[in-house]
């Protein structure tokens, strides 16, 4: 199969929100020894940000977003290991704090997060303090994202960035936080490193951070 | 009749599915293909539409949209199935009058139909809204205790115990939820409407140790007060919730499912997100056995209820519900600006017309996108309700022309709106009273209002 064919496979799959057409056209690119990031990055990201841009402009949904989002992961679950570690934008963890089970703010980021290029791991709803830490650890993350949607479990998030600073692990993470109650000036009492108020806004401080505080 | 436990048993023995295939592969597609169905069309020309078959197909779509996909438990990993039957008969037998609060302060909630001379219920306050302090609290809820059309009190939320900020299901929030069932009681007893109910029972209490923890009877909580339950959308439960849902029928308290199925998310644009919020409204009443029901759906990208497209939201959904059953049922409205500003007042003027001409009653309302402490005073709430019983009685028509003359005055800054000013810049809690500022903002209003066709209270400043 010819290179243009399978990258355009790549990236109709996720036009398509079709996530067995991606890891068939992920197994195909692997088969032909084209280079993966060259499948990620002409195949994957440009589909994904056309995906990310509609649902800006409300053109598509959330649902839509989601399953572009899954097409995409699929492929990538494929890809990402057959790439030489440091290549890329890095890891975000990202999750709903401890006590809150909303999670639609929590899946527009994340699913933002990868169409800007992330390798995004998304540990759900209630999730402890620890274990965001211990996760971004494990999987070497760059950015920790901590979502909160009610004003009684914000607090969480101000565990996040205490915890770390005790175990002097602060500057080893950037830390984000979003969701409904919080603000930049929550942000900033608690010392996170910024408050995305979109996912937009989100996925440009993981960039501007990224490249260091 | 589906009682708790049959809810239980449902959840325990449903159809396995993962949570993100009942969302993304079941429920999604199933709206979309309801919408399809039911040729279900978002007319931006007519934000209150005046069509009777309309509000019939949403209805049927959204009943069509509850038994083909069912609620979903969390924690089990099941669909909670419906039949029809049980769906038409919950219908049947949901009270259409309910009771609440005490002495000359208990009064009957009733349904009402589109176009409604009836007012509707005043369920006034910050919606859940964060307040800074214990101070913040009490000046607020004596100011929503103290609005004439007050039916019931919604409290905003308390942050913070003994100068530590509320952690989720710990002993803090514990502690908070106890101490705001104690100061809304204390406020309203401050002012002289000791019997008020506070209908969103619990604020502060995220978790269901927490709600159980304040309906303890020294701190003040009463069976006649309204036991708010939120459901996770979309249509989804899990046990702490159905351990509310216990606590509070254990106590015969009436429960009121709130929900917000977000336009933009799991439900798509305005048509789907109105079948949704129909579905909803079935739903709470069996899964949530809720004989009262909350929906607050707001804008993915304004955090507000107050777009072109959201006021069709509420106003046909709610058209659907009041032609169709006599469910109780009260819309909450989020603003995107903040107090002090004419944007504020225009919008909830909006949303609480769309309501209440489609036959809803109101909770109001989340000001400045409920997000910010202390931004919210007692004077949105009481103009939300000026609005609501002037609108009452009001043809489809009258209000469609009426928001089309609200829209015009903020839909072009709803993604940038003022957040006005914070509840001591522009509200005196001493004398009660809003600053001269505002003062002068609300005669300002009232005036442009009247001159868009709607009469409102003389202000006795």
């Amino acid at each position: 199969m010819s290179e243009d064919k399978i990258l355009k496979d790549l990236q109709k799959s996720i036009l398509e929100y079709d996530s067995a057409g991606a890891v068939s056209a992920a197994k195909a690119a692997i088969a032909s020894k084209m280079d993966p990031l060259k499948a990620i990055e002409k195949g994957l990201v440009p589909s994904i940000e056309s995906i990310g841009q509609k649902f800006e402009k409300m053109e598509i949904y959330l649902p839509e977003l989601m399953l572009a989002a899954d097409a995409m992961r699929s492929a990538l679950a494929l890809l990402l290991p057959l790439i030489p570690k440091g290549s890329g934008k890095g890891t975000v963890v990202i999750g709903t704090v401890q006590g809150d089970v909303h999670e639609i703010g929590k899946n527009i980021v994340a699913s933002m997060m990868m169409a800007g290029g992330y390798n995004v791991i998304d540990l759900g709803v209630d999730v402890k303090t620890t274990s965001f830490i211990e996760e971004a650890k494990r999987n070497r993350a760059k950015v920790i994202g901590a979502s909160a949607l009610m004003s009684s479990t914000i607090g969480s998030q101000k565990d996040i960035v205490d915890f770390l600073a005790s175990s002097g692990d602060r500057k080893k993470f950037i830390v984000l936080v979003g969701g409904g109650p919080t603000t930049k000036e929550w942000a900033k009492e608690i010392g996170a490193d910024a408050c995305g108020m979109t996912a937009v806004e989100a996925v440009k401080l993981a960039d501007k951070f990224s490249k260091g505080r | 009749m589906v009682q708790l436990l049959d809810v239980m048993q449902k959840a325990l023995e449903g159809k396995p599915m993962s949570e993100t295939d009942y969302q993304l592969r079941s429920f999604a597609p199933k709206v979309a293909e309801k919408v399809k169905e039911h040729k279900i069309k978002y007319d931006p020309q007519n934000p209150i539409p005046n069509d009777n078959s309309l509000a019939d197909e949403l209805f049927e779509a959204g009943l069509e949209l509850l038994l083909d996909v069912g609620a979903y438990c969390t924690d089990t990993g099941r669909v909670i199935s419906y039949t029809e039957n049980e769906i038409r008969q919950a219908l049947k037998q949901a009270p259409s009058k309910l009771h609440f609060g005490e002495g000359r302060d208990r009064k009957h909630l009733v349904a009402r139909k589109i176009e409604d001379k009836t007012p509707p219920w005043c369920l006034l306050g910050a919606g859940g809204g964060p307040c800074s302090s214990d101070r913040s609290f009490l000046t607020l809820v004596e100011g929503y205790a103290e609005i004439p059309e007050t039916n019931a009190i919604t409290t905003p939320a308390i942050t913070r115990v003994g100068g530590m900020r509320v952690r989720p299901a710990s002993p803090l929030e514990v502690l908070a939820a106890q101490r705001n069932a104690v100061l809304a009681r204390e406020a309203c007893n401050r002012v002289g409407r000791q019997g008020i109910p506070i209908m969103n029972s619990l604020a502060t209490a995220e978790s269901d140790i927490a709600l159980a923890a304040a309906l303890y009877p020294k701190f003040g909580m009463r069976q006649s007060d309204g036991y708010m339950i939120c459901c996770m959308d979309p249509m989804k439960v899990d046990f702490a919730r159905l351990n509310k849902v216990a606590v509070a029928l254990s106590m015969g308290g009436a429960i009121g499912m709130c929900f917000g199925p977000m336009l933009g998310g799991y439900a798509g644009g305005p048509e789907g997100t109105a079948v949704s919020n129909v579905a909803h409204h079935m739903m709470g009443i069996l899964t949530y056995q809720s004989s009262w029901l909350l929906p607050f759906t707001i804008h993915l990208r304004y955090v507000a209820s107050s777009s072109r497209d959201m006021l069709w939201v509420i106003s046909s959904m709610g058209q659907a519900i009041s032609r169709n059953t006599h469910l109780l049922s009260l819309n909450l409205n989020y603003t995107t600006a903040g107090p002090c500003t004419p944007m504020c007042l225009f919008e909830t003027s909006a949303s609480v017309t769309a309501a209440v001409t489609a036959g809803l009653s109101i909770e109001s309302l989340g000001v400045a996108t409920n997000k910010h402490e202390d931004r919210t005073t007692p004077v949105e709430p009481r103009i939300s309700a000026e609005v609501g019983h002037a609108v009452a009685g009001m043809k489809r028509t009258d209000a469609n022309e009426l928001v089309k003359k609200l829209l015009a005055k903020y839909e072009s800054n709803l993604s940038q709106p003022p957040l006005g000013k914070s509840l001591y810049e522009c509200w005196d809690p001493e004398t009660r009273k809003p600053s001269k500022e505002y003062q002068g903002v609300i005669k300002k209003y009232k005036h442009e209002m009247a001159g868009m066709g709607l009469e409102l209270k003389p202000e006795m400043y």
